[in-house]
């Protein structure tokens, strides 16, 4: 009972809850997967499928909580380099839907561009916490993000958009928890906000103005200002060639579908707009456990998947929605409050950008099945099928524990 | 080193908290909007979802001749349509079809891919299933879900006609195809659609109208239920009856056995065209099954280019029959007195030139009167005569016959010949680098840059033959009459050279006496065409009364030789073909 005992209240009190919003979620998706799963006893449904996934995702778990924290750290190069060379391995497989992504190991699928984020996390982590002193320096983002590049431009060529994004995504929180200064994070995000704006003469022309005066407000060399304000214009004015000739077909396609989904609506759109359709016909309360006609009727297409949130929208109603997001909050504010207690820099650094991981996948599949962004096949922590994405989970997971023991 | 202390600030901490909430908001209030304000709009959409629309198919019009013959018609054939998003494991399911239908996986997999057209869409991938083959797929149905199999009307190509040429034939639709057609038609990849011929002229009325079903479906996709309430039902496509006389067109078939030419047969009065033969052509049946790539490449590099409608699509120099072109001028602008007789040697020489210009008779015709000249096809008649006619009018005359202008027949692809006018020859050969002069003396035989289609020279002769005003060519026998514009010249005019084509058939060193028929008067025309690419191509173009009825014809045999020798006598078989059967061809 001890050895419970210490594992759920250990040295950390937020432990204990975090393993309780964990087990809330689990259970949420496995009541969503039974109700869509035609057979759910069968051994191929998608809900058998998931609690193996999470018997042997907890088993995993508890070997890799053995592993010290200071194994990791140090070995944080070997990590990313293991992982890195993992990515190579689907392209020596026969493609998968025509993508290098996937590893088959006949029962389920390994992503390694999964694995590749977490390490990359570690790399980071340990540089920051490396060169602490040098935070308040401008050139202390240069290493980190040229690691997350590095990655990125792997995973964007098996092809993943969507892995290769969110990669970047722990980037700007780590940064910022490391200390990094307001203005240097700034410099790092207009570029992104100058390439959206970009798309509109009218909106490119506002916000040129106010990088413009944002740049006043800062201090530093006026020489490197200018020059790093007209960097950003050009920019701006250089995306929609890079727009053309540098991204395929289908990537091109689901942004404008994005922008525009009722416009090919048998096409790749016709997931918004299905997906639209089921949760506002969920109403208040759901229709009910097994009950949602958009679901059972399979126009909902990836469901037990991409698209969970919709079955659960549609099921459960805009209540169960909210206790979703809930659980949502309270999972990413208890990581950050681990992070926020963690006794070293380094640990702190990594759950941050783990959490980051987490919160992204969260946004974006949610904000996707309302039509807020493009179809993208990331799956929802916890709660959607998938072997590869809830071993991550749990191993993420195992991170946190491990490095909130200190 | 891993003693470095965690020195997080509580800014930094609040600052991803705020994001946090912020985000987690905006996503619940997005929840709100679509699950509780928008909620009656989804509401009623979801109802509508859960019931699946269907389309329904029926037969093809038919095809038939003008006295009933069925030319086309439907056989019923099943074919396996695939929904992608219903596959459980396309793999595993391939190879299941493979085994049943004996297609390979990697045939399957490039059909699968071609015809692709939607998720939730479904996708034909094999066609003429057996019943067997059928029986089996139902037995395995649990195996194979998302394929199903449906009935699926091919042509049937009747032995009477087989006429790839004329009647054209289906194609399965790609997707590369769709944006180009009309949406309101519903079509979708891997239906067949009107390619070629009057397959594809006709394709509006000859293709059925789409019906829909609504059905409801299950977790699966499977049917449970008919909703029969707002189905609009499919209807067939209208029949199609033709102006051929399938009995006239294989007669006329025969007669040119294995030359390359053609044979064209129509009422003057109406249009009707009776008989359009292209030879050599090509099997229809290869439309039908799976025809190889390579037997493809072969009828494509065919050198007699089976592939082409010559009496539409092949351009020739139309020779002698132009001079009816320089007659009906000098005639009509009073430039000669045709009783006027002029010598002909055998050869000449035109003024100023030391090349001498010969007559195809090497001794000479003697005395030569238009009518003669006409009737004896004499050169240096119109040598002579054309130089009295200005080029600008000479091309005039031929444009208001209608050779600048498709026919208007009611086939695709129709081609239009040339008539090379000044700009022509200064665009060529530049300003100075020919002489009005002497590209009429090539022009007034109908050499040079001259070029016509069979096609256009059945409508110069019918215009001959109905003294200006001739009915539009067609072969869709219910198409209305309409007529080309007309051309007016005095009845003298006509009468001087529809004299002449008589003399041609009936007098006695007429060109074309080879035609001549006892029992009907035959009017014509014989043309030997000089070209670069061998024996000259011999022409036949004329008409005769029968039955009160006017008729027309067109006979090229291509590199045949001499007109006179090789296309008149074909010409008279048909004369007499009509005499033999008349009852059929004229009683419409």
């Amino acid at each position: 009972m001890s050895f419970f005992n210490n594992y759920i209240y250990g040295s950390n009190e937020y432990l204990g809850r975090l393993y309780l919003i964990v087990s809330s979620l689990i259970t949420f998706g496995l009541i969503t997967l039974f109700s869509i799963s035609a057979d759910p006893l069968s051994i191929n449904s998608s809900f058998m499928r998931q609690v193996i996934f999470i018997i042997f995702s907890l088993f995993i778990f508890l070997i890799l909580n053995q592993i010290n924290i200071k194994t990791i750290h140090d070995n944080s190069t070997l990590i990313y380099i293991f992982s890195f060379l993992l990515c190579f391995v689907p392209f020596f497989l026969t493609p998968v839907e025509n993508t290098y992504r996937w590893i088959d190991f006949g029962f389920f699928y390994i992503q390694p561009g999964e694995y590749l984020k977490c390490a990359t996390i570690i790399l980071i982590a340990k540089y920051l916490s490396n060169h602490q002193l040098e935070v308040k320096e401008g050139y202390i983002v240069i290493i980190p993000i040229l690691i997350a590049l590095i990655s990125s431009f792997l995973v964007l060529n098996q092809p993943d958009l969507g892995t290769a994004v969110i990669i970047f995504a722990p980037v700007l929180p780590m940064l910022l928890w490391a200390g990094v200064s307001g203005f240097t994070l700034f410099l790092l995000i207009a570029p992104v906000i100058t390439i959206i704006a970009a798309s509109n003469n009218m909106i490119f022309n506002i916000w040129g103005v106010l990088m413009f005066i944002i740049f006043l407000a800062f201090q530093g060399s006026l020489l490197k200002r200018i020059v790093i304000y007209f960097a950003n214009i050009f920019t701006g004015l250089l995306f929609p060639f890079f727009w053309n000739d540098f991204l395929n077909g289908y990537q091109r396609q689901r942004f404008i579908d994005f922008l525009n989904p009722d416009l090919d609506p048998m096409g790749s759109s016709y997931h918004i707009i299905q997906s639209i359709t089921a949760i506002g016909s969920g109403g208040l309360f759901g229709k009910g456990w097994g009950q949602g006609s958009q679901t059972q009727l399979k126009f909902l297409p990836v469901q037990e998947s991409d698209f969970i949130l919709s079955v659960i929208a549609e099921e459960f109603g805009f209540f169960g929605i909210a206790i979703m997001m809930f659980l949502f909050f309270m999972l990413i504010k208890t990581l950050l409050d681990i992070a926020f207690k963690s006794s070293d820099y380094f640990s702190s650094l990594v759950i941050v950008g783990l959490t980051s991981i987490l919160f992204s996948h969260i946004f974006v599949n949610s904000a996707m099945t309302i039509g807020l962004m493009p179809v993208k096949g990331l799956p929802t922590p916890f709660v959607s099928a998938g072997g590869s994405f809830m071993l991550l989970c749990f191993i993420i997971l195992s991170l946190v524990t491990n490095f909130s023991k200190n | 080193m891993l003693k470095i202390e965690n020195k997080a600030d509580i800014f930094h901490y609040r600052t991803l908290l705020f994001i946090l909430s912020f985000s987690i908001l905006t996503l619940l209030s997005r929840y709100f909007y679509l699950q509780v304000i928008e909620h009656e709009r989804y509401s009623s959409k979801s109802q509508v979802n859960s019931v699946r629309a269907q389309a329904t198919y029926a037969p093809r019009g038919l095809i038939l001749d003008r006295n009933g013959v069925v030319l086309v018609e439907n056989y019923p054939t099943y074919i396996l349509t695939v929904t992608p998003y219903e596959l459980d494991d396309k793999e595993k399911q391939f190879q299941i079809i493979s085994n049943i239908t004996e297609i390979s996986v990697d045939e399957l997999s490039t059909r699968y891919k071609k015809y692709y057209q939607g998720q939730f869409l479904p996708t034909i991938i094999a066609k003429n299933l057996s019943f067997a083959e059928i029986s089996q797929i139902e037995e395995r149905r649990l195996e194979l879900s998302g394929f199903q199999y449906k009935r699926f009307d091919e042509r049937l190509y009747n032995d009477v006609l087989k006429d790839a040429h004329i009647l054209g034939y289906l194609r399965e639709l790609d997707r590369e195809s769709l944006p180009f057609l009309d949406k309101s038609k519903l079509y979708r990849a891997g239906e067949l659609i009107g390619w070629q011929g009057l397959e594809k002229q006709y394709e509006n009325e000859l293709r059925y109208s789409k019906g829909i079903e609504y059905i409801e479906v299950d977790t699966y996709g499977r049917e449970i239920n008919r909703i029969n309430d707002n189905n609009i039902p499919a209807y067939p496509g209208k029949n199609l009856t033709l102006s051929i006389d399938s009995k006239l067109q294989q007669f006329s078939k025969n007669l040119l056995t294995d030359q390359r030419g053609v044979i064209l047969v129509s009422n003057v009065d109406t249009g009707d065209i009776l008989s359009m033969v292209s030879n050599p052509s090509y099997n229809l049946d290869i439309y039908r099954g799976e025809t190889t790539d390579s037997e493809w490449r072969d009828l494509l590099s065919n050198e007699g280019k089976p592939i082409i409608n010559r009496n539409i699509a092949g351009l020739y120099p139309p020779g002698s029959s132009f001079k009816i072109i320089t007659a009906l001028n000098l005639i009509e602008n009073g430039l000669l007195d045709p009783e006027d007789s002029l010598m002909c040697t055998g050869s000449y020489l035109p003024p100023g030139s030391s090349n001498t210009f010969n007559c195809w008779k090497e001794d000479g015709h003697g005395l030569v009167d238009l009518n003669k000249a006409i009737a004896q096809s004499c050169n240096v008649y119109f040598y002579e005569t054309v130089q009295l006619i200005k080029l600008s009018d000479w091309t005039k005359t031929a444009k208001i016959f209608g050779f600048q202008n498709k026919t208007d027949i009611d086939l695709p692809n129709e081609l239009i010949g040339q008539i090379p006018d000044k700009e022509f020859f200064i665009n060529t050969y530049g300003r100075w680098g020919w002489s009005e002069r002497g590209v009429l003396l090539n022009l007034t035989l109908g050499q040079g840059d001259i070029l016509v289609t069979p096609l256009q020279s059945l409508r110069y002769i019918n215009h001959i033959a109905s003294r200006g005003s001739t009915a539009k060519l067609k072969l869709n026998a219910n198409k209305k009459v309409e007529y080309y514009d007309d051309i007016i010249l005095s009845e003298q005019t006509w009468d001087r050279v529809i004299k002449g084509l008589y003399d041609v058939v009936n007098s006695e060193a007429g060109s074309g006496w080879r035609a001549k028929q006892s029992e009907v008067k035959l009017y014509g025309k014989t043309s030997t065409a000089e070209n670069p690419h061998g024996e000259p191509h011999a022409w036949f173009n004329g008409f005769f009364d029968f039955e009160g009825q006017t008729f027309s014809l067109v006979v090229l045999v291509e590199n045949g030789g001499g007109g006179g020798a090789v296309a008149s006598p074909i010409a008279g078989q048909i004369v007499k073909f009509f005499t033999n059967e008349q009852v059929e061809i004229v009683n419409k």
